[in-house]
């Protein structure tokens, strides 16, 4: 077969726009500022035109999640009825916790939780790629009071923090992201670790900062650190403790933790507008 | 490049997206979405040829990484690549084949959009694009995606419709007659 003579054109504009998107991806990870406002803009010109789509494809959506998912949301259903039975009856063997914990966060001196200004927000949105499951998307941005970095809490405690936030919408990073660092401190013994992400549907883990000596107990509940460069107050329930393997070689605890903060089925979620005093967020 | 054919390409790039963020993210299957921006590079490749394909994939990819949490530029290099290629490769296949080909080619363009977007991730130390689901990915949403090859094929008919292209391919009678 003859292969047919291509001109130099194509070629040549293949190489520009290989170019220009290798330009485009340096600048960026640079965090480039007119990039993100690039970001924002489009994200508010779009956004008038995605309500409105949504409106007409979110019985769609609905229909389609009830379809495919029905068997799991009644498995769901039976286990949301055993956990409120299960709760009924711890309820009344643990309303004196309540003053208990209240007692340890005063010993550890943790910041008052119900002083934080907080904001409700919608979900807007789940991630739009299919590589990055990690990502919501919340109805309320910077007009609101929202800055990048926040911390995002459902029912339960910490879900996760605000990143890359537009006018009118944000994107929350999920703590299930294994590249999310969160500053965490076990209740019962006040050690303090670094915990991350285990992927969808895993626990997260702590594999750094609880030496082999801790007296770590499973069922104990890990909160926010609320160190000095940490972005999120101190005292958030974050997780409970499953299971703890010893690490022989680095003479650590690593845990595994189940998160506290729903994650799943989700229509709302709190924002709490705090900003730590230094400006220099690290990942914790 | 006509004026017409300018509109025609905005239009349909945009409908895309916005189909792409508001529904296709919403109506997965096995937890994966259909790539239909890729879709669209790809269709723009065989119909448009070499330069359009890569003009098209780029801005279609473009457009997804406003929305993305990946460097920006990452999906307009991927599909930039992969509609230049497909552009090619229908330079080099008879005019008349089967649509099964066709679609069998959109298909092997999605994947292999797909591995060199996660690829050139790794190579820039982007972190999540490859995990465990990797393979599902691969398998559900290239399947996923090749469900709506052949209107992605229509729309960019539509938008090379009476365009100035002419490409080099060779009709199959032809090539059997030789």
């Amino acid at each position: 077969m003859a292969v047919p003579q291509r001109s130099g054109g194509s070629r040549f504009t293949l190489a520009i726009l290989l170019l220009i998107s290798v330009t485009l991806i340096s600048l960026d990870a640079r965090g480039y500022e007119p990039l993100a406002n690039l970001r924002k803009a489009a994200t508010a010109v779009i956004e008038p035109f995605r309500n409105i789509a949504g409106t007409v494809f979110d019985p769609i959506a609905d229909a389609w999640e009830s379809l495919s998912e029905g068997d799991a949301l009644e498995k769901e259903n039976a286990l949301l009825r055993e956990q409120l039975s299960e709760l009924l009856e711890y309820r009344v063997t643990t309303e004196g916790a309540v003053e208990e914990l209240a007692a340890l966060r005063t010993q550890l001196d943790l910041e008052n939780l119900g002083g934080q200004e907080t904001i409700v927000a919608e979900i807007t949105g789940r991630s739009v790629s299919n590589f990055d499951p990690y990502i919501i998307e919340i109805g309320k941005g910077t007009q609101s009071g929202i800055r990048e970095g926040m911390a995002v809490v459902s029912v339960g405690g910490l879900i996760g923090r605000i990143e890359d936030p537009g006018l009118r919408s944000s994107r929350v990073r999920l703590i299930t992201d294994p590249n999310l660092n969160i500053g965490v401190l076990d209740v019962g013994t006040k050690e303090i670790g670094i915990l991350s992400g285990g992927g969808v549907g895993q626990p997260l883990k702590v594999s750094d900062g609880i030496p082999v000596s801790a007296q770590i107990e499973i069922g104990s509940i890990m909160v926010t650190s609320g160190s000095e460069r940490s972005p999120y107050p101190g005292g958030f329930a974050v997780g409970t403790i499953l299971e703890i393997v010893v690490d022989e070689i680095n003479l650590e605890k690593e845990l595994l933790i189940a998160p506290t903060g729903q994650l799943e089925n989700l229509e709302f979620v709190t924002v709490i507008l705090y900003q730590p005093p230094s400006s220099d967020l690290g990942r914790d | 490049m006509s004026f017409l054919r300018t509109v025609k390409e905005v239009l349909v790039l945009i409908v895309l997206l916005i189909l792409q963020l508001e529904l296709f993210a919403s109506i997965r299957l096995f937890g994966v979405m259909p790539e239909i921006m890729l879709g669209a590079a790809v269709a723009a490749g065989w119909h448009g040829g070499p330069t359009d394909g890569a003009v098209i994939g780029f801005l279609s990819g473009f457009l997804v990484d406003l929305y993305l949490a990946s460097p920006m530029g990452l999906s307009a290099l991927t599909y930039a690549l992969i509609g230049y290629l497909i552009g090619m490769i229908s330079e080099l296949i008879a005019e008349d084949v089967e649509r099964i080909v066709r679609t069998v080619i959109s298909l092997v363009g999605i994947v292999l959009g797909l591995v060199t977007f996660v690829l050139f991730g790794e190579l820039i130390a982007e972190p999540n694009l490859y995990n465990k689901n990797f393979g599902k990915i691969l398998v559900v949403g290239g399947l996923y995606t090749g469900l709506f090859i052949p209107v992605l094929h229509f729309l960019m008919e539509w938008v090379f419709h009476q365009s100035s292209y002419r490409n080099n391919q060779i009709p199959m009678n032809r090539m059997q007659r030789n």
